[in-house]
This record gives C-alpha cells, structure tokens and sequence, in this order.
C-alpha cells in the first residue's frame, strides 16, 4: 500500500493507511495541535472524540478532531487557532441526500454490548441498524485495528464479534455521529456531512464509558492523554504515543496499557497505582478470583509480565502535578509516608476510573441513581435492560461501569427484549444470562475494591477544572462563594462546563463539588442538564437534517 | 424573620437592578429568588430597541402598545450603558442591530417601519447592499439592504448578572433561594410566604417576570403575565468580525457575537415548557429552523460548529410593562417587563425604585400603571 502524505503547518508529514491524524502527527512526533484562548497549547488526550482538545484545521475547515478523522494524503492540516476567521465569501454546502430510517431496533455504539445486542435482536427476526461513532466497529475496549491481523486475543474476539454482527445480517455504520435525541424517540445523526434521522420502534443505547482523568495541575499540558488513549494509538493505529512513558490512576486498564506499550516497544518508566496492593487484601482478591477465575488471571499474568519486565509498579502512589521540563513532562507523585518522587517522561497516561456515556438517556428522561461506590449515575432499568422510558434500553457501561464481558450479556438480553417489543421473537429465557450477569456483576464489585476510583476533593487552586473554558478550582470556588447555588448557577457563574467538551470531564468535578458545599447527597439532579447538541454539531449538518426533515414532512 | 425595608420577589435582572438602587437610597433590601429556571439567566444578551418582527407577527393586537413604548426601549438600551459604567465591563457594544431584507417587499417594509420609529424618535437609517456590505461583509448575497438602527446593541448577560450579585453583596442586599407562594399586605407591611420561610418587610417589590401575577394573586387584581418559553443556540468562537445585532425583516432570527467570539442564535423559537421545576425542553424543529436560517442568512458562519442550545423565558403580558403600586395593596409595587425583559431590566426596575423611595422615575410611569388591568372579584 502506499504511504499517505499530508501537511502540518506546512511541513510533510507521513501516515500509514487507516491512521487518523493524531495518530500519524504523535509519530511524527508532534503533541501541540491546538492553542487556547489564553494561548496555551492542547493536544490529543481522550482519543475518542470527547474531549475535544485535538482540534485541528484540516483544509480551511476549523475544529476538526485529530483522533477521529482519518489521514488522507493531500490534507493541509493546520494548528488550530482559537479564534479562526469568519469567511466572508463562504458558500453554504449543497445539502448531501439525507437517510431517513425506522429501524425495529436501532442499537447506538458499536461496542460490547451494542454488537450483542444486534446479534441477539437480528436473530430473532428484528430489523436492526447499529451505528457507531468510529469507522471501525468494536468499541473501546476490543479496540479494533485500522488495518492488519488481530494484536492478541482481546482483538480477536472482537474481530470475531463484529464478524458475527456482520454475518448476522444487522446493518453497521460507522463514522455516525448522533448530535441529536428528542422525545418519540427522534435521533439526528451526521455521516460525513449528510445527515441521518432516525424514528426507531425501540432503541438500545450501548454508548460506553469515557475516562475520569485525575485533575492536577498540568494535566492539560500536550502529552498527558488517557491511558485509553494511549492505547487506541498503539491497538487501532500501532504508534506509542511516546519513547517514554508513564502511567498512572487506578484500575485494571493501566496495567494492561502498561504491559501493551512495553511489548511494543516504549520504555514504561512507571506505573503508579492509586491503591494499596492487593497482595495485602487477599479476602477481597479471593472473592474476586471465585467470581471469575479467568479474569483474575489475565489480571494476575499482567502484573507478572510487567515484573519480568522491570517494570516497577508503586502502589499508593498518586500524581500530584505534571509540568513542562525541556521538552519532555515531569510528573510529581507523592508516594507512602509523604514521600515525593519526581519522573521524566515523554507522556503521562491517566486513568482513575470511567464515566459514563449516558448523555442520550439522560437526554430521553431515562431515570437514575446515583452510585456512591463507582461515583456516577447508574440508569434504572428493568431485567430486561430497558429503561424508565418504555421502548428505551441500555446496556453496558453507559448504564454505570460494569465491564465487557457483563455488557455483552445485557445486550444479548436487551436485544431479545427489544427484537420481542417489535413483535419478534418471545424475549423470554433470560434466566441463563441473567445469572451470568450476577456473576460478572460480582467480579466487578470485588474488582474495584481492590483499586481507587473514588475521586479525591481537588486542593490546589491552580487546577484546571474546566479544560474547554480554562476555569480553574480557585476561580470555580470564588463562583460559589459569590453567588451560591446548584451547579447551573456555578456554570452560569464561572462558564464552568460552557466549551466544546459540553462539561464531560469538569461536570463530574463540578456536581461533586457544589454537592459537598451544600451538603447534599449526589443525585441525578447534581450533574449539568443534559442538553443538545450531544456532541458539537456543524452548521452544515444541521442544514443537512433541516433539508431532510422538511421534504419528509 | 423581619427582613428590613424591602423584599424584592425574584433575583433576576429587574430585581437585582432594583435592589442595587434601594440599597444605595440607604434601604435594608432582601431579595428572594426561586433560584431555578428563569429568563435572566437564560438570557442571550440582546438589547433591543427597534420593532420586532417577531411580536408583530405574534401579537398583532399588541404591536400598538410596543410602538408607544419604543422610547422606553431606547432609554432602556441607553440606560444599559449607564449601568455598565458604574458595574465595570459586561461586554457591552451598542454599534447598533441590523434588520435584513431579501428582496423589495421587505425593503419597503423596513423603510415604513423606520420611518413609524424615527418619529418616535429613534436613531435609524436604511442601508442599501453596498452601504451593508461595509460594515457586513458577511451577510448572504440573497440580502439587498437592511434597516439599522443605532440605538441597539447587545452585552453578555453572564457577566452582567454577576457583576449585579456581587454590586448587590457589596451593598449588603441579602439574597434568599426560596420559592414565593403567596403575598399579602396590610397596614404595617407585607408578608411573603415561601416555601422555606416567611419574610416580612415594610414594603415588596415584585419583579418575578411571568410569574408576578401569581405571586399578587392574593392582591386585587388579575396580572396577565405569561411565560414564552424560547429557544437559543451558541457556537465555538471565532474571530470577532459581528459587531451587530443582525434581525430579519420577516422572520425570527437574532444573531450576535460575544466579545468572547461565540455567535449566539436566538430569535424567538419556541421552546417547550415543562413547568417551574425544570428548565423548558429543546425542540428538534426550533434548533434546526433557527440555525438553518441564520447559516442562510449569515453563510460566514457555516464552518463553525453549535456547541450547546438552551431555552428561556421570555415575559409578556399585554405588551406594555406592568410597574407601580397596587392599587389595593399599595405597598406592592410591581416591576415587570412587557417584552424583552432583559433590555428594558434597569430601567424597569429603576422606575419601581423610584416610586418606592418616592422620588422621580427615570420615566413616566402612568402608561404602565397595574391599575389597567381587570380588578379580581372577591
């Protein structure tokens, strides 16, 4: 195949087939592509088209996301202005044919849960339409390759997933980005500037989970990205994000991250872990093992890999902040007994945990609780994954963290629910999968014991809280004191949660701290009103779906 | 709990501006807001003075009643400047707002409507596409010409109603989070019932925007004051080239850009409203409607992305403002806006200060009298 060739800022820049362009800019070894409106540098750093800080001109057009648009050659991509200029003569686009659908069953996310559910809904007879943001299926924790034979096991079995999906005779489109949900249900899509409107019958929501960062001074610094970020660069596109690296947080993916970047070749300077060993809470571990002994050993072989290494692993460790040091990060973490160590690195990986996708369902009124344990809404569902809103159901983490392997046991459930709602199928004999489910659930819980996800009060006032807005947790704090109230008034007050990231990562932050300055317990009303667009949509689109939505009538 | 000389009934705009001039008489002043959805905070920074095409359309039967108030309008713009003065920056330009017309018929339009507004004496000219095109360049080439009208321009309601909370805290307002249910007023003073606590005053002043008549319920007389749920949208920034508030001369669209760069489109989309305790749902065919037109409109903008959409309330009642006294219950004094709340707010409030402290309004407050309205039978 030939190499694809495109610019940055005028200078060559080459890619391989598939490779997005963060992908092909990280192994060209740039980190910076973006600038702030108070003039600081941003580069990728969720990798899945949340966070929005990858922006990039490709072409004359502003913002586009680096992570989630592929390299093509020609491009002229350029380091994203914070204020691009408005085009006098600019032609509005002729509007692409838009699709309108009303499938039985129209699955959101191509992942886990939404292939199973899929499968499981297209065996039973329904019309089923899954889309997905990514080109290519699989979600993020099979992390397909652009191109090429699977990695490991892990991206067998979803290559062998997607397959089956495929095979099943669902329809699965992917580079759709759903902007949009309404009540009846209405769903408004973008697929490379056509639009797509959906009416389904019923609709199974398998969005997944993003990654909870650990907010410290720096950690918007280019370099630092999510330990899933990390990995979609070397699994999706074979680039290390970096020579060097560091991991940190809490949580089976970092080990595993770790150990997949060594193997390819970085050198994993650290990996710290927030909480305490688990050779030292052997009860916990061995619940944990009883639920799922497999799991327990790929945990177990991973951790022993990264030994063989030489990889040190610190456990109750935590980054305290990340600056800038000739061209490199230095991260500070303070470790047992006040300890501090200091550690140079190429990029820093965090992950303390995940949030979940639940946008669309909060969007449609789906109900929720909220769970102390994970620190993040759980959606009510019934046994057979449907919401609070009859015709919606959820599945997977965007429901509230509870792995791959459980999220595909919802989804064959939802599936067969959804499929039977349709006149498809009974959706009866769940009973098989619903022990299943207890039983991952309760590898889950035993699982996270052993790690540190519970998100610690942020102290220095000189933290970014709100990456888009750049508000930092003093100047949120002076928003409160000055005028009180629920966390719409903070927003109002600060612009906290006001920027292209639609508060994804400083929401959680803000709920958690405006619920600890009332006194009130976290509740679904804690977090920012759920609002469209679900993610940033353009102009162009929407003239695409105004088009269609007015010759549909 | 004895609350001081005035109880202010809504912490918005008109009652934050009136708590400010109470305070600086030298009055106790509290004020109590239900602190949930509203219009101030929703508020997207318009300060509108010309004639709207949008409540022509709507309310046909009460465009008289706005045509006589368009002084009020461009004192209140006027008066805006003044307050940013003594506030520090809201970001506000008054450049002035421009009403588009495609075609002859809408030029025609305007020119009729210029002409009714210049009598009333405010600042407007026409321009024609190459007078446009000089101070933007970037309207689609389908607009021939447009009204201006330089008493108009725009602010950002965000930093204005911060900097209002903290003038007011610095004079030492004190603001309630509570919800008023009922109001009453005797010889001594008035008693406001919420649903935390009850507070007592010599003198309320209710500036609860649509939901004033309730609050007065108790009180005489039947306030008509009705809540117009509407959409709005904003984009990512860019570089800051709208210096205007752009309008069209038939359809609702307002669009204007933040210092801060986002453009800002609103217009008056309706929203759906899902009562107090929630903030009114976004409609599928306002968002798409309201952002197609103004990409038609402004094709400049199509390459920026809508980052978020919300809605708010706008107040009406019959078009006029509602400030003065009761007359059955003269302790009362109501503060309420007759259209674009959020422009008319200082001036609004300014005028029921006064009458409260007994000084002269800023301006003639008789047109806008609650003594109008049909008396409640007991």
């Amino acid at each position: 195949m030939t190499e694809t060739r495109f610019t940055f800022d005028g200078q060559p820049v080459a890619a391989r087939p598939g490779q997005s362009l963060a992908a092909a800019l990280t192994e060209a070894g740039h980190r910076a592509f973006r600038r702030t409106a108070k003039d600081a540098h941003r580069g990728m750093f969720c990798g899945m088209g949340v966070c929005q800080d990858c922006l990039v001109t490709v072409d004359g057009v502003p913002n586009r996301r680096a992570c989630m648009t592929k390299a093509e050659t020609g491009q002229r991509v350029e380091t994203q202005a914070a204020f691009p200029r408005l085009d006098a003569n600019a032609v509005l686009p002729d509007p692409t044919p838009a699709r309108i659908v009303s499938p039985d069953v129209l699955v959101i996310g191509g992942g886990a849960g939404g292939l199973s559910a899929a499968i499981a809904a297209r065996s039973a007879g329904a019309d089923v339409l899954v889309i997905d943001e990514r080109r290519v299926g699989g979600g993020q924790y099979y992390k397909q390759a652009a191109g090429g034979a699977p990695l490991d096991a892990q991206q067998a079995e979803g290559a062998a997933l997607l397959e089956a999906a495929q095979a099943s005779g669902a329809e699965i489109l992917g580079g759709v980005e759903i902007w949009g949900a309404f009540d009846g249900p209405l769903f408004l899509a973008e697929v490379d500037g056509a639009a797509l409107i959906a009416r389904p019958k019923t609709v199974i929501v398998a969005t997944g989970a993003y990654e909870r960062p650990a907010m410290v001074p720096g950690w918007t610094l280019p370099g630092v990205m999510t330990t899933g970020a990390a990995q979609t660069l070397w699994r999706s596109y074979r680039t290390l994000p970096g020579r060097r690296v560091v991991v940190c947080g809490s949580g089976p993916l970092n080990l595993q991250v770790a150990l997949e970047l060594a193997e390819g070749g970085a050198e994993v300077a650290l990996v710290a872990e927030a909480a305490p060993s688990p050779f030292g809470r052997p009860l916990r571990a061995a619940r944990m093992a009883a639920a799922d002994p497999g799991l327990t050993l790929k945990g177990l072989s991973m951790i022993r890999g990264l030994r063989r290494r030489g990889i040190s692993v610190r456990n109750a460790t935590r980054l305290v902040s990340v600056e800038e040091a000739d061209g490199a990060l230095r991260a500070r973490f303070a470790a047992p007994g006040g300890q501090e160590m200091a550690v140079e690195t190429d990029v820093l990986c965090m992950n303390t945990g995940f949030e979940p996708q639940n946008e669309i369902l909060r969007l449609l009124g789906a109900g929720m609780r909220y769970d102390a344990a994970f620190a993040q809404l759980r959606c009510i569902r019934s046994h057979g994954m449907e919401t609070t809103v009859p015709g919606v159901f959820a599945v997977g983490d965007c429901a509230g963290l509870g792995g791959a392997p459980a999220a595909r046991i919802e989804g064959r459930i939802a599936g067969r629910v959804a499929a039977a709602r349709t006149g498809h199928g009974d959706g009866y004999d769940l009973f098989g999968d619903q022990r299943e489910l207890a039983r991952h659930r309760r590898f889950q819980r035993h699982l996270w014991h052993l790690h540190d996800i519970e998100p610690r009060p942020l102290d220095d006032p000189a933290t970014l809280i709100c990456r888009c807005e750049e508000i930092t947790l003093g100047e949120a704090l002076a928003g409160y004191e000055e005028n009180p109230g629920h966390v719409g008034t903070l927003k109002r007050g600060t612009r906290i949660g006001m920027g292209r990231c639609q508060g994804r990562y400083c929401g959680p932050a803000a709920a958690r701290l405006i619920a600890a300055a009332n006194g009130e317990a976290m509740n679904d009303r804690s977090f920012f009103a759920p609002r469209v667009p679900i993610k940033p949509v353009s102009i162009a689109a929407i003239l695409a779906a105004q088009d269609a939505l007015d010759a549909d009538g | 709990m004895q609350t001081g000389d005035v109880l202010v009934i809504g912490g918005g705009v008109i009652g934050l501006v009136a708590a400010m001039e109470l305070a600086e008489a030298g009055a106790r002043v509290t004020v109590v807001d239900a602190g949930e959805n509203a219009g101030s905070t929703a508020n997207a920074g318009s300060l509108h003075v010309q004639m709207q095409s949008r409540f022509i359309r709507l309310f046909p039967d009460l465009a008289p009643n706005v045509e006589a108030a368009l002084p009020l309008y461009r004192q209140a713009a006027r008066l805006w400047a003044d307050l940013e003065a003594r506030l520090g920056p809201c970001d506000l330009v008054r450049k002035g707002g421009l009403m588009l017309a495609e075609g002859a018929a809408q030029m025609a339009f305007l020119e009729a409507k210029a002409k009714r507004e210049a009598a009333k004496g405010l600042d407007v000219e026409m321009l024609d596409r190459a007078a446009l095109d000089r101070i933007a360049p970037w309207v689609g080439p389908q607009i021939v010409g447009a009204e201006l009208c330089r008493d108009e321009g725009k602010l950002n309601p965000l930093l204005a109603n911060s900097k209002l909370i903290a003038r007011c805290a610095a004079l030492g307002v004190v603001r309630v989070t509570d919800r008023i249910a009922q109001l009453e007023a005797g010889r001594e003073g008035v008693t406001a019932t919420g649903e935390r606590g009850v507070y007592r005053a010599a003198e309320a002043v209710v500036a609860a925007a649509w939901g004033s008549g309730d609050v007065v319920r108790g009180l005489g007389l039947s306030l008509p004051t009705r809540a117009e749920p509407l959409h709005m949208n904003i984009t990512e920034a860019s570089a800051y080239e709208v210096q205007h508030l752009v309008q069209h001369a038939e359809r609702s669209i307002t669009l204007k850009q933040f210092r801060t760069g986002q453009i800002v489109i609103g217009g008056g989309w309706p929203a759906t409203d899902r009562g107090p305790r929630t903030v009114p749902a976004v409609r599928a065919e306002s968002l798409l409607g309201n952002v197609a037109l103004a990409a038609r409109l402004v094709p400049a903008i199509g390459r920026l992305r809508v980052i978020r959409t919300w809605a708010g309330m706008n107040t009406t009642a019959d078009g006029a403002s509602i400030i003065g006294r009761l007359p059955d219950a003269p302790r009362v004094t109501m503060a309420v806006p007759g259209d674009a709340g959020y422009t008319l707010g200082p001036l609004v409030a300014g005028m029921a200060a006064a009458l409260v402290l007994g000084r002269t309004p800023p301006a003639d407050p008789a047109p806008f009298a609650p003594s109008r309205f049909a008396t409640l039978s007991a």
